[in-house]
């Protein structure tokens, strides 16, 4: 009798898979069609991309030699690379902290610029679409080979005189000078590191205009989502627009100023004008052995980032409003 | 109120009734007290304020064309007279002339369009296809692949400047290539010479296209994912229920709803790619395929040997800048609705 309930037991306990197997529920066999969607970025990634990933990984720890009758070959040689860059190479340290200082004043600059521009373009005015068709063709045109153009003139500017395009930033072209700002400044009691970055900022505007675009489009669907309702019982209440800014606005947009930050941390890693990258991309071409030392410098440039990345996305997210979906 | 006097009510057109009742203020008076309030005379100036702010923004964006426009129809002379700044004083259109027809504008045209096209159609369909399967098919190992699609968003492809070069000069596939050549590795550090070399084709756009690695895709993915979710569920258990598949689905219930998606996604790969100068450069060689990237550079009909040459130089980039972005402002102006509606459905915000 107990052997058998124990036979029975054991039969069931070997049977469950099987079953289990066999009758695959509808969702599940759903979930799996998923995979045939995403696979071309399966093959992508493990043809393609991740090995791109380790070698340049592995370049960046080896020479690179071309031997005769074509063909190349890699030596090891551990942290050389990475020692050159950091202890031989004059100009990568100084490129390389002024390129993450320059980051780091951007962010501010842009996310607030486009969350002004956002919540101006957002209001009910004539023309609003014009303008933000106006505003959002930096970002469809003055990337790759435009702004290539741009900074060739520039350059040219710097040696010589050229034509005004308005992207300049060279001391003739400055909208306000130090000066200026300074007299504005004079009985505020404001340190000279503030006024020479708002000089800065009201010389980079063109650079800022150009480069807000997304995350302005991003605020803009963020101010879109806020309910009227909530605008309207403060209004109800008389609070000013001032008040309703603070109070109800920042805190509701305040989860696309997190994403809004580390887009622009992304978009400035990312972009080829970067002044980091493109100091990475002279070594590549012109520096003999430049091609391994480029790999490792811009891993090291990819890793400080993504640190500034995490720290801002702490630090922002601690002051993040989460409205409660049931509410 | 008086609620016996009765109101007039007199017929003006035949859609329209003008009603009078006595003790109303004339037309008149009614303006008066309307413009002449503190509230409206505040509404008129944060109005001018805001005019006048966007004009400016707007001319800070626009500006940069208007100059390199102005510049680009000034003759050689235009550039050493002091007098002239931004109109030429004899318009020519010799800058024009030459970069077309020494430069070789057109073949360059239909290079890059060819290109730009193809690896855009590609790459709108293929994220279209990638986003869908993240945003609605649970299967194991979503939440780790989106992760890779996330880093190769933010892994800048100047770190995988070399990688990428050598594994296009010496394309292979897991090392199928070389097998099927007989090839043998003489030692371990030698890269095998049997692989395809695929440097100066189209071909590595089209594979990194077709497989969601090309330019800014991980951001499309994102897009397209952040949309899909946002469809209800309803509309495809709906289409289940009345027999479709999973691709039939897909085609001809997804597709059709999220054409403002589609289009932006388009416009976004068609211009970026149009205006890449770095895959370009990675990919073709000095020997590859006639771009655009090849007609930035002075004419070999123009004399820029005199005293105002730097300004002539730059004013004939400026110029080859023009004939770039020409067809992309067209573009753009018949893409533009879609594109900010695109966005703003895209629910970029979420999350």
């Amino acid at each position: 009798m107990n052997a058998e309930a124990n036979k029975s037991k054991k039969v069931k306990v070997n049977s469950a898979p099987k079953k289990r197997r066999r009758a695959v529920s509808l969702d599940k066999k759903k979930a799996r069609t998923g995979y045939w969607f995403v696979l071309p970025f399966i093959i992508g990634l493990l043809i393609v991309y991740l090995p791109m990933i380790f070698q340049s990984i592995n370049y960046s720890f080896h020479e690179l030699r071309n031997i005769q009758g074509g063909g190349v070959e890699l030596i090891p040689v551990g942290f050389a690379n990475y020692q050159e860059a950091l202890f031989s190479d004059a100009e990568y340290v100084q490129t390389l902290t002024s390129g993450i200082r320059q980051i780091l004043f951007d962010i501010p600059a842009i996310v607030i610029f486009s969350l002004f521009m956002a919540i101006l373009l957002n209001q009910d005015m004539a023309g609003r679409g014009l303008f933000r068709a106006i505003f959002f063709i930096p970002v469809i045109i003055s990337t790759g080979l435009m702004s290539d153009i741009d900074a060739q003139n520039i350059l040219q500017q710097t040696s010589g005189q050229s034509i005004d395009t308005g992207t300049g930033t060279n001391s003739v072209a400055q909208i306000v000078n130090v000066m200026d700002v300074e007299r504005l400044f004079a009985n505020m009691k404001v340190g000279s590191g503030l006024v020479e970055y708002v000089v800065q900022l009201v010389n980079d505007i063109f650079d800022i205009v150009n480069r807000s675009g997304v995350q302005m489009l991003i605020f803009l669907a963020g101010l879109q989502s806020i309910s009227p309702a909530i605008y309207e019982s403060c209004q109800i209440d008389g609070a000013t627009g001032w008040e309703t800014f603070w109070k109800i606005t920042f805190p509701m947009i305040s989860p696309m100023i997190l994403v809004n930050a580390i887009y622009t941390i992304i978009d400035a890693l990312t972009r080829t004008d970067n002044p980091v990258m493109q100091y990475i991309e002279n070594v590549y071409t012109s520096v003999s052995g430049g091609n391994v030392l480029s790999s490792a410098m811009s891993w090291m440039y990819f890793l400080l980032v993504m640190v500034i990345i995490a720290v801002v996305a702490a630090v922002i997210s601690a002051y993040v409003f989460y409205q409660r979906r049931d509410a | 109120m008086d609620a016996t006097k009765t109101p007039k009510v007199k017929k003006e057109s035949k859609n329209k009734i003008k009603v009078e009742f006595e003790g109303q203020l004339s037309t008149w008076e009614r303006l008066k007290l309307k413009v002449f309030s503190m509230y409206f005379l505040k509404n008129v100036v944060v109005y001018i304020c805001r005019l006048i702010l966007l004009i400016g923004l707007s001319y800070i964006v626009i500006y940069p064309f208007i100059s390199k426009l102005a510049s680009s129809i000034m003759c050689r002379e235009d550039f050493v007279d002091a007098t002239v700044m931004l109109i030429s004083k004899n318009p020519t259109l010799d800058t024009y002339k030459a970069i077309i027809i020494d430069n070789r504008y057109l073949e360059a045209l239909i290079n890059t369009f060819v290109l730009s096209a193809s690896t855009a159609l590609i790459q709108m369909f293929v994220c279209c296809l990638i986003g869908y399967g993240f945003a609605k098919f649970r299967f194991r190992g979503n939440g780790l692949l989106f992760l890779f699609v996330i880093l190769t968003m933010i892994v800048p492809h100047s770190t995988l400047h070399l990688a990428m070069f050598m594994k296009f000069r010496y394309f292979d596939v897991f090392g199928i290539l070389n097998f099927l050549g007989g090839g043998v590795f003489e030692s371990v550090e030698l890269l095998d010479f049997t692989s395809v070399s695929l440097i100066n084709s189209y071909w590595p756009f089209l594979i990194l296209s077709a497989t969601g690695l090309a330019f800014k895709n991980g951001l499309y993915i994102f897009m397209l994912r952040q949309f899909f979710r946002g469809v209800p569920d309803s509309l495809e258990e709906s289409a289940y229920i009345d027999g479709a598949g999973t691709l039939r689905t897909f085609i001809q219930i997804i597709l059709p709803i999220s054409i403002p998606m589609l289009v932006t996604v388009f416009m976004f790969a068609f211009s970026w790619q149009w205006t890449d100068n770095y895959y370009v450069n990675v990919f073709f060689t000095t020997t590859g395929p006639y771009t655009l990237r090849d007609i930035v550079k002075v004419p070999a009909t123009l004399d820029t040997q005199y005293a105002g040459s730097n300004m002539y130089i730059a004013a004939i980039r400026n110029t080859a800048g023009i004939l770039i972005i020409t067809p992309l402002i067209f573009i753009y102006c018949f893409a533009q609705k879609y594109l900010v509606q695109g966005i703003e459905r895209s629910g970029l915000t979420a999350e």
